[in-house]
This record gives structure tokens, sequence and C-alpha cells, in this order.
């Protein structure tokens, strides 16, 4: 049984748009022979994880995702040791010849680039409008096939805005910037407030020349180096390998991608030349020019139907009131699914109480519904109205006035 | 008696009735004398201390007691350590002029001006500033525990991401999350703030949220939809108390490895000792874990740091409380 590693896609000349994602397949490409495992395109909404990277592990039936559990998976359960010892051209077997100090100091760095390094490459490739809309946003438009590139990016970039919140550098975003200000301008114009003209506000000054990024270019540089000194001064050579993968998974989406605002690559290379060399060293090792990685087309799966079940799923996420709940109950039957995978004991999901519950009530109102439709109207079951016959005394005084007048009858 | 047609002003349509007049001339009745401020403000406003407002009981305020917040609890170490003067007052973050615990309010040192609240990115500064006056006056010859800035190396920042985002996690999930830690929550932080069933239920509703929110935002999570992922399901429990436990294994091989009994080889213990201490101390105090084996893996934090390099981080634990607290034998629960 082959493994399958759940990926996001291609993007960048990279193999995946994702630092983790990359991460994952280094390291699967260094211990693992192509024979056995397969790369598969995916996104988190295709697989019950939701989460990518995720591994598939057909010999166990078991769902793993997250860079650092995957790794351990992979320790625990070495895919196929037997035809791991026939082939020894198999570049690197995980490393189990460590000192404890490696380990540990593997352990820390693991968590300083999660904890650190990825807030750093949201504020680059999400937060910055302009990186976003010029280069990853097409980028996952290119990825995802066609009604998902309306739901998922702005998802993903929602996430990574969260991620990059603690840096306090979100006036990046010029575009919430914006939309901010236009809000606070119709606003004012809205209760009646005389607002000044465009063409009479004050002059602007050089700051309005400047770009989000032009005018906290030392705020970034400081963000950056807080990062990039700690990473620069250790000796990835001597690292474990899973560091090693994930290192270069969140450097090499600093280093490579094409943005329009190249801060954190200019910051990379004019300072910390041994990461860039580092970088490329790595990449021209696990991931040459020629390197053909067992991707798999999953033409037959992804057919229009699920395609668009996923989609649909997306909107109903971003519904107000009802999407949170929906997106709860949905991660919780997904949960359940991957728990269930790993042979945990599952409570009982509660899901066909749930439809058992909401189906009575439906039927119960459609029931009242009919019932009350069924009814007489309230009030006198046969309403008549007969005209009134007209005369002249039905017009009171003034009628008994030309009743007499006319007649001379009183 | 004033006349009523002249003094009244324009917009007055219609003169008020004379006898109305005279009656509300009478007010007020009677004016009574200002009421005292209460007996403990005097006590809570005006000590020649500084206060430092952390979640805690009113009990172990008292006595300055270890605070059961790991944010409040760092910072408090750190300022017994550094042998500081100052008292503790319970509070609630609605308090806090920066809308988290914990922060330090200067003595008073004018009847007129009001004191600055410091905020706990400040605190480390404020306890270094304190420490320079300290050694200043010649006359305390009380030594100085410990040095707050010394040169640690580059990887120590590593290692401090190790307690700021695996053990942080991990005991964000097991008092937050897990569901075996229920009551220890509604004792710690709901019961004290309302007595009210409803204010109570929306209090742990919210918590809860913020926790799983917090959790899968740091460690990069589900993605949903726009919103953070907000309940526990989002949220892999395996993966975290996993993290948890290489986090301490690591973190205990780096402290045998220093071999003075604190990080990277420093005589006296700093700002880095504080911060695991915080998390340490709080899962052996809450979490230990001891007797009961069906809990789940939530119940066993404490036995994780008990158990992590052979006991080496429990040690330390007691090292530092001997250090901060040299009479917690004493209060022992």
């Amino acid at each position: 049984m082959v493994l399958q590693l759940h990926v996001w896609g291609p993007a960048f000349g990279l193999p995946s748009i994702d630092a983790e994602c990359i991460a994952a397949i280094a390291y699967l490409a260094q211990t693992v022979s192509p024979a056995d495992y397969q790369l598969i395109q995916s996104s988190p909404s295709a697989v019950p994880t939701q989460h990518l990277p995720a591994l598939y592990n057909p010999s166990s039936s078991t769902w793993t995702s997250g860079f650092s559990s995957i790794t351990t998976h992979l320790l625990a359960h070495p895919p196929s040791p037997p035809q791991k010892q026939k082939q020894p051209t198999t570049p690197h077997p995980p490393t189990t010849t460590t000192t404890t100090t490696q380990t540990a100091d593997s352990t820390a760095y693991t968590a300083f680039l999660t904890a650190h390094a990825a807030p750093l490459l949201s504020l680059s490739l999400y937060v910055s409008s302009a990186n976003y809309s010029t280069t990853t946003r097409p980028a996952y438009s290119a990825l995802l096939p066609l009604p998902l590139p309306w739901t998922e990016p702005p998802a993903l970039r929602a996430a990574h805005a969260r991620r990059a919140a603690p840096l306090g550098l979100s006036a990046l975003d010029t575009d919430s910037v914006r939309a901010r200000e236009r809000a606070e301008r119709d606003r004012l114009a809205a209760e009646g407030w005389v607002t000044v003209p465009e063409g009479l506000q004050e002059k602007k000054g050089v700051g309005a020349a400047l770009s989000a990024e032009q005018k906290m270019r030392i705020r970034l540089e400081g963000v950056a180096a807080g990062v990039l000194d700690v990473l620069g001064e250790v000796e990835w050579e001597g690292q474990g390998l899973a560091v090693r993968c994930l290192a270069f998974g969140y450097l090499v989406l600093m280093l490579v991608p094409e943005v329009p605002r190249p801060w954190l690559r200019e910051v990379m290379e004019g300072r910390y030349g041994g990461l860039c060399e580092f970088v490329r060293g790595f990449r021209g090792e696990v991931f040459p020019e020629g390197r053909m990685l067992p991707w798999v087309e999953e033409g037959q799966d992804v057919s229009a139907v699920a395609v668009g079940m996923r989609f649909v799923r997306g909107v109903l996420g971003e519904v107000p009131l009802v999407g949170e709940y929906w997106s709860q109950w949905w991660t919780a039957r997904k949960k359940r699914e991957v728990l269930a995978s790993r042979g945990a004991k599952v409570g009982s999901s509660g899901d066909l109480l749930l439809f058992l519950g909401a189906g009575l009530g439906l039927t119960a109102m459609g029931a009242g519904a009919f019932f009350y439709r069924g009814l007489p109207p309230f009030g006198e079951a046969v309403q008549v109205w007969r005209k009134p016959v007209v005369s002249l005394s039905s017009f009171g005084a003034a009628g008994a006035m030309f009743s007499g007048a006319l007649y001379g009858i009183d | 008696m004033p006349s009523i047609s002249s003094a009244a002003p324009s917009w007055r349509k219609m003169q008020i009735p004379r006898p109305l007049q005279q009656l509300f001339d009478q007010f007020p009745l009677q004016t009574y004398e200002p009421n005292h401020l209460p007996e403990r403000s005097h006590h809570l406003t005006s000590n020649d201390l500084p206060t430092l407002y952390v979640f805690s009981t009113d009990s172990d305020a008292r006595l300055g007691l270890p605070s059961f917040n790991p944010g409040c609890l760092k910072w408090q170490t750190l300022l017994r350590l550094a042998n500081l003067d100052f008292r503790t007052l319970p509070s609630t973050n609605h308090a806090s002029p920066t809308g988290s615990l914990p922060f330090l309010l200067p003595p008073r040192t004018s009847p007129t001006t009001a004191p600055l609240p410091i905020p706990a990115s400040n605190l480390l500064a404020y306890a270094q500033r304190q420490q320079q006056q300290q050694q200043q006056q010649p006359k305390t010859n009380s030594t100085s525990s410990t040095n707050l800035d010394p040169d640690l190396p580059p990887r120590s920042q590593a290692y401090l991401s190790l307690v700021n985002l695996s053990l942080r996690n991990a005991w964000l999930y097991a008092l937050y999350l897990d569901p075996a830690h229920t009551a220890l929550l509604q004792r710690l932080y709901i019961g004290p703030s309302s007595s009210s069933r409803g204010v109570r239920a929306a209090l742990l509703y919210q918590l809860r949220r913020a926790a799983a929110e917090q959790i899968a935002t740091g460690a990069g999570g589900k993605i949903v939809s726009l919103a953070p992922v907000t309940s526990a399901e989002g949220i892999d429990e395996d993966a975290v108390y996993r993290l948890a436990g290489e986090a301490l294994d690591a973190l205990a091989s780096l402290l045998s490895e220093s071999g003075t009994g604190w990080f990277f080889g420093q005589e006296r213990p700093g700002v880095f000792d504080a911060a695991l201490f915080s998390y340490t101390h709080l899962m052996m105090e809450y979490m230990p874990g001891e007797g009961s084996g069906g809990e789940g893996a939530g119940a066993a934090l404490g036995r994780m740091v008990r158990d992590a390099g052979d006991g080496e981080l429990a040690r330390h634990r007691e090292r530092v409380l001997k250090t901060a607290w040299p009479g917690w034998d004493g209060y022992r629960r």
C-alpha cells in the first residue's frame, strides 16, 4: 500500500504553496522511496482533517494532519521497512542516532518556526494587500477548480491575518484600511455632516505617495530581524531532518515567490546570506530541476458534484449567525471521522437525534400550517351583505324635508 | 421671595405657579454629610508599596501566594526573584488599563498626581530600574538575587517559544476545553466573577471559545471559514498534548545540560526560569494527575512535568519556589 499525502498544489516553481506542505513533501522525498507514496493535490475542504498537509496511511487507514504529527506518525509506522533494505539508495533514513541535545534543539526550533516564522510569512504573502492580490491569490486561483477560488482563498487569508495579528502590522492590509475609511466617510455623509470636498482637502505629503510597506519598512525589518537573527545562528546541517525540512518550507517561501513588495526577501538577501545559502543548497539537493515527484491526478475523484458540495459548504460557513453553528457542526462531524479512523472510541454523534428533532420540528410546523389553512375564517361562517333600499327616508332630516316638500306628507 | 416674572428666562413659556415655587424653594430639605470611603479603600489605595494586580483569591493575594494565571505568575515570580517589595491584589481584566492582567501600580508619591500603571510588557524594564536603584543605595545589604538582563544565547528564543506555544496550548486546552477540568475552571475563573447562573454559563462559553480560537490560531489549525475555529472540535487534542510532552522533554534536557540548576548556565534564576515555572508550577499544582489513571490525558499534565527528564523540571520548580517563596512549604495544600 502506498502512503497518500494530501497537500496544497505547486506554485512559484515550488512543490507546494504552503510551508508545512513543502516541508512534508521534502521529508517524504528524503525518507520514503517514490514508489511508496503519492502526492495528491487537495485543499482543506476535501480532506476529513480539514487541515493540510494530511497523510492517509492505507495500511492502518488513519488520517494524520500537520507536519509534526506526520513525522511522528512516520517514525512510529515506518512505511514498508523490508523494501527499504532492498533499496539502499534511499538518501537519508530517519536519523535515529541523535543526541538528546539535538532532539531538544529540533523540538525547540520546530516550535520557534511555528510560533514566529509562520506569522512573518503570513505578513508577507497574505496580509500585505499588494502581495496577496498580485501573487498569492492568482496562485490559489490556478490551483483550485472553479467555484472554490471564491470561498477558500479569502478564508485562508483571514486565517493568516489572525496568525499575524500579534505582530501588530495589520495596516499592511491596505484593502481593509481603505474600506474602513470609506465606511467612515459614508457614515459621516449619511449623518449629514458637511465634508470637505476631495479637492480642497489638505495637501497630502510624502506619506501619501509611499506604500504601506515603505512607511512601515523599519518596523517590518525589526520584526523580520527578530525571527531571522535566531534562525541565522543555527547550524542547519547539524540539525535533525524534520526540522531542516520545516525550516526550508518557511524560508523558501520567504525567498522565492516574486512579489511586488519584496521586503522580506530583501532583508534575507541583504543580511542573512547563510540562510539563503541553506535554502538554495537544500533545494538543489532535494528538489533538483528534473526531479519528478509522484503526483497523482485524481481526476476521477474530483467530480463536479464534489467540488460543488465543497463550494456550498464554504458559502454556508459565511452565512451570518447560522454559518458559525454550521461550521462547528461540520468540524465536529469530520473530527469524529478522523478519530474513528484511528480506532478511538467515538461517542454517538447525536446527528441522528439532531436530524430527528429538526425533522419532527419541521413536520410539526407543516402540520400546523396545514391545520391553520384548513380552519374556517374567524367569526361568522357566512357573512351576508344586503344592499340597503335607497329611499328618501334614508337621507335623514334632509330626506324628510324633501319628501315633505315634494309630496306634502309628513 | 424672588420675583418670578423677571427671573424667568425667555424659553420658559409658562410661569411656575406660586405655591409650587414656594414648595420647591424649601429644597433641599436637609443635606447629608458625604459618606466616608470604605475602610478598605484606604488600605487599597494608599500604601507605600507598589501593587501588582493579578488573578488570585483574596486569601492567597494577602499572603502573596502564587497566582493561578500563568501570565500573572510569570511576572509575580520574576519580581519576587528580583527581591523587590510589592504586594498583590486580586483583580480582573476589566480593571486593567491594557485589558489584561497583570499590571503594577507604583506607590503614590504626591497626593495630587496618580501614578501611571505599568503594563506587563514594561514590567521587566521597571524591575531593572528598581534593581539599579537598590544597588545604588549601599545601606540595603539585601543581595539582589537575580540577574534580570543576562545575555542569553539566540537559541533561548527558540526554547522560550516552547514555553509560549506548546506549554501554553496544552494549559489552555487542559483547563478550558477538557471537560475533566470544568470544575477547576469554574472555581478559578467563573465562580468569583458572578453568582448568577446565566452570567456564569455565558462566561464559560466565551472563555472556551476564546481558548479554542487561541490554540487554533497559534498552531495554524483548521480553516473552515472566514471565522476562526471556535470549539474544541476543531483542535487536535492528541497533537497538543504530544507537543507539550516533547517540549517538556526538550526543556528538561536543556536544563540538565546547563549544569547550574538554572537555564543557560546562569548562576541565578532569571526571566526564562520564571516563564517556565509559571506553567510547570500550575500544572503540578492544579493537575497533579495522581492516582486517577482513567481520567484521560488532560488530567496528567502534572504527571508529564514530573516525568520529564527524570524529574528535572519538578526539581527546578522546587528550587524556584524555595528562592521566591521561602515559606511555601507552610502553605502547601
